[in-house]
């Protein structure tokens, strides 16, 4: 075991080299940096002496509308009751959440069928090490670029006088955790479908279903849509991020402290559980693509 | 160093590999022969540790050999029928090699890589990108990269395959200065011809069976029972065959142009007695060369077996 966590820890650092050297991290990351400041200037631009109003900008009036129409109006006044922060943080790092996950995935199946993970097999490692590589890498690219757009969100919160409240914190610690989850689901297709292309399919393909069913889940304005989501949620829901995240946040509006931190947990068991099957799935499948 | 015994691996109905059986001892270089598709990186992968065999079992330096057994494979390097350049492009040979001395945990290891690389000649190059290097120095590459942690094994797919004669010349020559700095070497290939130049000992795979196994001079006296002597002279007469085939040794002798060919047993070297008997005949030998059949001959010649055999019902 420390001989495979020592591997990837020096792929790990190869890789994040590499990342941090190349433009896409940094394109992405001023990508996300744009939306979070225009969420944040957008928000001080709809509010006035009566407080905050979506229909002051038009940016928000969008907002509103959307998370309005998908989730109800009460979740949007929650959404924002305190402030832009939360929300901005979250919205403005999915672009990067994408960026990062889809490259893992494209590397993984790309490197694997070039034999990359055959040499490190041939020597020092088992190919457990390229996975647990892999995704240290997301994680840590993932952190790097959370801690660079907290700092923005919160600069660009104090320029128009917008604090971030215990919300901002729990956003932070739960959208990290979800990536993780995104990450090690990437992994997994990595290791379940040899070829870049079938891989990122699937992993597409995964994280649209889970995404379908949240919104389902919620959405007002289509019965049908809604009933359908109910029942497919309920069998798929314990393995979606999403769901974890929604328990996080219901939890914390309900001051739940042990159910928060439950949920937190269960959101880092499911990403160690699809590491572990991706590990158990290379096992048998093989280095070879 | 390397012992199978039984080695089976299936994949649904196909037999890939059906019965293996290899020794590999300290300090030679042995040859794993077979034609394509024969099973030969699948017997690798099991001899690794890294596939699981059917049936049968591998010990790597005495020890059972499995998946978990990194420690044992550390102490081969492989240098894998694919060329880096296809891995990671974009780095340069020293990128590279860094990278994988720190997996290996290689002390010192910026003197580590200036050595291996100045050994085959590629030190020049050391910050040249992968993409630009020719096939030739990619596979000294490779063999650089398996040589970092200084393995007691060199096992070594297809490594001429795609070079050009001075890249072969180049690997023959580097395997060859391995082995008499006493590391063990594995060959796996279908270019017998180099292969004769190079291994101690040879296995055939066929098929997935294992045709043979022997020391190569033993092999290929094996193939032919009788030394074949060709004898140049001057003038021979036509005659002549009658009049060798007089000597108690000789089992068949014809003549071909200038040349005297001579079939004798192989119990005792009768070149001087061959000799003596044309001088006293009143002819020269002008050179008297043993004719020692080629490995491909060998091969052929098994695997041919191996098919009639097949063909007839028998075992292959």
């Amino acid at each position: 075991m420390r001989g495979r966590m020592r591997v990837a820890l020096v792929l790990c650092r190869r890789q994040v080299f590499e990342s941090l050297v190349s433009p896409g991290f940094y394109v992405l990351l001023s990508l996300c940096l744009a939306i979070s400041s225009a969420l944040t200037a957008g928000f001080a631009a709809s509010v006035d002496s009566s407080g905050f109003d979506p229909g002051l900008s038009p940016l928000y009036r969008l907002v509103s509308g959307a998370v309005s129409g998908t989730f109800g109006a009460s979740f949007f006044s929650r959404l924002f009751a305190e402030g832009p922060l939360p929300f901005g943080l979250a919205v403005s790092f999915l672009p990067m959440l994408a960026f990062l996950s889809v490259t893992s995935v494209f590397r993984f199946g790309h490197e694997r069928g070039a034999g990359a993970v055959e040499l490190i097999v041939y020597g020092p490692a088992d190919p457990t090490a390229y996975l647990l590589a892999a995704f240290l890498k997301d994680a840590t690219l993932c952190i790097l670029s959370l801690a660079a757009l907290s700092a923005a969100v919160l600069a660009a919160g104090a320029f128009v006088h917008v604090l971030p409240g215990r919300l901002f914190v729990l956003t932070l610690a739960v959208v990290a955790l979800a990536s993780l989850a995104v990450f090690a689901y990437g992994a997994l297709c990595s290791t379940l479908l040899s070829t870049v292309t079938s891989a990122l399919a699937l992993f597409i393909g995964i994280q649209l279903v889970f995404a379908l069913l949240f919104v389902g889940g919620f959405a007002l304005v289509s019965e049908p849509v809604r009933s359908v989501s109910f029942v497919a949620a309920a069998a798929l829901q314990w393995v979606s991020p999403l769901f974890y995240c929604s328990l996080c946040f219901r939890a914390a509006e309900a001051a739940q402290g042990a159910e928060l931190a439950g949920a937190c947990l269960l959101l880092a068991v499911l990403s160690a559980s699809l590491l572990a099957v991706g590990h158990l799935v290379i096992r048998e499948t093989g280095v070879r693509a | 160093m390397i012992q199978a015994r039984g080695l089976v691996k299936r994949f649904g109905a196909f037999t890939a590999v059906n019965g293996v059986d290899l020794n590999i001892d300290r300090g030679e270089v042995y040859g794993f022969l077979g034609p394509n598709g024969a099973g030969k990186t699948t017997t690798i992968m099991m001899l690794l540790g890294i596939t699981r065999p059917t049936e049968g079992e591998v010990r790597l330096f005495g020890e059972p050999a499995g998946p978990r057994r990194t420690d044992l494979r550390r102490r081969v390097g492989v240098v894998p029928e694919r060329h880096p350049r296809g891995v990671w492009p974009w780095m340069t040979a020293e990128e590279y090699l860094s990278l994988f001395a720190d997996l290996f945990e290689v002390s010192r290891k910026e003197q580590r890589i200036a050595e291996l690389l100045e050994r085959v000649d590629l030190l020049r190059f050391r910050w040249k990108r992968i993409r630009e290097f020719s096939r030739g120095m990619l596979q000294k590459l490779s063999i650089v990269r398996a040589l970092l942690p200084d393995p007691d094994l060199l096992l070594l797919d297809e490594p001429i395959s795609g070079l050009d004669p001075l890249g072969i010349k180049q690997v023959r020559d580097l395997v060859l200065a391995e082995n008499r700095g006493g590391r063990s070497i594995f060959i796996s290939s279908h270019q017998l011809s180099e292969m004769e130049k190079i291994c101690h000992r040879v296995a055939i795979i066929f098929r997935g069976k294992l045709l043979v196994e022997d020391r190569m001079k033993s092999l290929l006296a094996r193939l032919s029972p009788q030394r074949e002597m060709h004898v140049e002279l001057d003038r021979p007469d036509a005659d002549l065959p009658a009049r060798v085939r007089t000597l108690p040794f000789v089992e068949e002798a014809a003549v071909r142009g200038n040349t005297l060919v001579v079939k004798m047993s192989r119990q005792g070297d009768h070149r001087r007695d061959l000799s003596q008997h044309l001088i006293s005949l009143g002819l020269v030998p002008l050179s008297i060369e043993e004719k020692i059949p080629s490995l491909e001959e060998a091969f052929v010649t098994i695997t041919q077996e191996n098919v009639l055999a097949l063909a007839q019902g028998g075992p292959a």
